[in-house]
């Protein structure tokens, strides 16, 4: 031991600080968010120094993990929450990985004009969210929205978007997958560019199809690229609060885990910090898992990371 | 979350820094006050600060808030010891913020002596277990708005009664006659009209899912199942909906209250605003009408560094005159019954179509949990109106709601 810290001290004197940040900045918020789930810590139990008020809430076990997983609606539906996450999730970085691919290829190439494109492209990004989404609010208002405005000009049957119903998920999707689009676009085109020219041109030496092409040259190329944005995109949506929290509120038909855990936060008579943790600890747990599962499936591939 | 709530906190630092600044001993003399009422009225709020700040030899600096997330800004700065001085917070905040010790008890100053001149709907809403924690600065109520042209047009009076407005729907057109806004606040003239309530706060009774409230949201139905009125289904979109088909003149009627006047007169609608009519709302039987008591009122931050340039600010801001003022310009309907004497508010065709409302409108309970018994309802509300659930189902819902949720104490029944 002795002759280690002799040998090693100047490096771990180098990390330290490091540790230290990491420890204050995130495992130390972690262990108490990890405390609160089995408190029942609100508004109103909580110290609060400046009020001069001392801390009153008590240790419940695992009641809240009870209340949540039973799956009640006073506690958000937790299983319904966890399907409609995921359709969120996979149904946004789906459309947001083929659309982006297809743009990315379509400007991959010499077009007239192009750098223009990619500004125009890219703008959704650009944008604030929020004021995206206070745009998309108006336009998916069922009697004056332009959506629907089109929609009866051209006869067709104008829903009502942001209602009652799965159409409010449909909309909230297509909103975020008009905004996520853009990133894709610009990560895959990054990987479509370090893809050598002859591998293409030995391709069509050899008689290979535009869709071989494709099917044997862009996408392997394509792979380290496409695994890492795919889960960082995963990983976003999941967690995506202002598209749905801006564009239709607190509305069931479009709750997922994060949106409810913000209600659990910040609405209520008294904030209920407790529910709102053990949601936050739901969400890390089901990500780690995810992540697990999918790191393990690229290894079997040959990637490292 | 703790890092969510700890992000907020400091954005929140970083512009609302009350009275911390230029100590000089116990009062600051510098009064931060976070008005919510939006860009019609806050100018004419911000003049009257200002005169007050003048006269009152003290700094006074306006903060807009939009009154949407002025609630959860002001608990977050709040509790972080930072924030406004002086709060313009509505009726059913005070209570919760109250009890959570985020504004001052002002019981033992000037501002909860001689208290006999507020009218008794809007003081109720100062206090809570005894003590006073506001003043009221406005007060509100909802009454049904028409389009005069457009109802003498069809030779119809406008309705006392929720039949009469489906028989005079008839000769309005259909749907386009009344706006039916699904928000929880605008189905309470429903439910107080069959005597019903969301909570018995002294029986400590959650009565949400009452028979009476089945049938007061199968009323609220009706008119739009029988085409006697229309609604914005999209919940998120139906204030601005409702805002926008009533000044157009799209829709005959609406039911909402004074603070919206000024935004119908921007309308093409009411480009004369002699146009628009105020009615007390219809009821299940003529007179019996009933809708709810609304306002707002100015609260003192707890742990304020300006407690004593704050109580000046709040008496001359609450006085019969600043109020008179706000009533002539506004309309808005001050809580000072010595403001209705003053000329300018009796010729002020608002204020008088308003007063007699606000006279006879339902209490609502003084609960710190009052503000929180419109969530559920709300979702409840309008997956009724959109015909997904049956009345008593989606009460029921609510009742169970706010025994989990909101009032757990209280039994249901």
């Amino acid at each position: 031991m002795r002759r280690f810290l002799d040998r090693y001290w100047y490096a771990y004197a180098m990390v330290l600080p490091v540790v230290v940040v990491i420890a204050v900045l995130v495992l130390y918020p972690l262990a108490q968010g990890v405390f609160f789930t089995f408190t029942n810590i609100n508004e109103g139990n909580i110290a609060n120094p400046v009020l001069d008020r001392p801390a009153s809430y008590d240790v419940v076990g695992f009641k809240n993990y009870l209340n949540v997983l039973s799956g009640g609606d006073s506690y958000g539906a937790f299983w319904g929450t966890l399907v409609r996450t995921l359709i969120w999730t996979f149904a946004c970085v789906f459309f947001h990985y083929t659309i982006g691919l297809g743009l990315a290829m379509l400007l991959n190439r010499q077009v007239k004009g192009r750098s223009l494109y990619r500004v125009l492209l890219i703008l959704p990004w650009a944008v604030p969210a929020f004021i995206s989404a206070f745009a998309w609010k108006y336009m998916f208002n069922a009697q004056y929205g332009i959506i629907n405005q089109v929609l009866r000009a051209v006869g067709l049957p104008d829903p009502v978007w942001l209602g009652q119903s799965d159409w409010a998920l449909v909309s909230v999707i297509m909103v975020n997958v008009w905004l996520g689009t853009p990133f894709m676009m610009v990560a895959l085109l990054g990987g479509l560019q370090s893809i050598p020219g002859d591998l293409y041109e030995a391709a069509e030496m050899d008689g290979a199809t535009p869709w071989q092409r494709f099917r044997h040259v862009t996408l392997p190329g394509l792979r380290s690229v496409s695994s890492t944005v795919i889960l960082l995109g995963i990983i976003w949506t999941f967690n995506m609060f202002p598209v749905i929290y801006l564009v239709a509120g607190p509305n069931p038909n479009t709750r997922i885990l994060v949106t409810y855990a913000f209600e659990r936060f910040f609405s209520g008579a008294s904030r209920d910090y407790a529910i709102a943790s053990t949601y936050g600890v739901l969400i890390l747990s089901v990500l780690l898992v995810f992540a697990a599962v999918y790191r393990r499936a690229l290894r079997k591939q040959g990637e490292v990371w | 979350m703790t890092a969510m709530a700890t992000g907020v906190a400091l954005v929140l630092t970083a512009c609302g820094s009350g009275g911390s600044s230029s100590n000089s001993g116990s009062d600051s003399g510098e009064v931060t006050f976070w008005d919510t009422s939006g860009p019609n009225e806050s100018p004419a709020f911000a003049k009257i600060a200002n005169d007050c700040a003048s006269k009152g030899g003290y700094k006074v600096k306006v903060e807009t808030q939009a009154f949407d997330t002025a609630l959860a800004n002001y608990k977050t700065a709040a509790q972080g010891g930072q924030g406004p001085d002086v709060f313009r917070a509505e009726v059913a905040w005070v209570p919760q913020l109250a009890k959570l010790g985020y504004v001052a008890d002002l019981s033992d100053t000037d501002l909860a002596k001689d208290t006999g001149d507020f009218l008794e709907a809007p003081l109720g809403s100062t206090k809570f277990e005894g003590k006073t924690y506001a003043v009221p600065q406005v007060t509100d109520s909802l009454a049904l708005l028409y389009n005069k042209k457009k109802l003498a047009d069809a030779g119809v009076e406008p309705p006392k009664t929720w039949d009469e407005l489906k028989a005079a729907a008839a000769k309005l057109g259909g749907e386009k006659a009344f706006f039916l806004n699904n928000d929880a606040y605008y189905a309470l003239p429903f439910i107080y009209g069959e005597g019903g309530d969301l909570v018995d706060a002294s029986a400590k009774k959650i009565v949400v899912n009452s028979e009476k409230n089945v049938k007061a949201l199968q009323t609220a139905k009706g008119l739009l199942d029988s085409k006697a009125a229309f609604t914005s289904l999209d919940a998120g979109n139906s204030y601005t909906t409702m805002q926008a088909a009533f000044s157009s003149g799209d829709a005959a009627m609406v039911i909402n209250g004074p603070w919206a006047v000024a935004d119908y007169l921007k309308g093409t609608a009411f480009t004369d605003p002699a146009n628009l009519g105020i009615a007390p709302v219809p009821g299940p039987t003529a007179g019996k009408g009933s809708a709810p008591v609304g306002g707002h009122d100015y609260t003192i931050r707890q742990g304020t560094k300006a407690k004593q340039s704050s109580i000046k600010f709040v008496q001359c801001m609450a006085s019969a005159e600043s109020q008179a003022a706000i009533a002539k310009e506004l309309g808005l309907l001050p809580t000072r019954k010595s403001a209705y004497q003053n000329a300018d508010v009796k010729a002020n065709a608002v204020v008088s179509a308003f007063e007699p409302v606000t006279k006879v409108a339902h209490e609502r309970a003084w609960i710190p949990e009052g503000g929180q018994l419109f969530d559920p309802l709300k979702i409840a509300y309008a997956d009724v109106l959109a015909g997904k659930k049956e009345p008593k189902a989606a009460l029921d819902d609510v009742a169970k709601a706010y025994k989990e949720q909101v009032v757990t104490e209280y039994s249901i029944g």
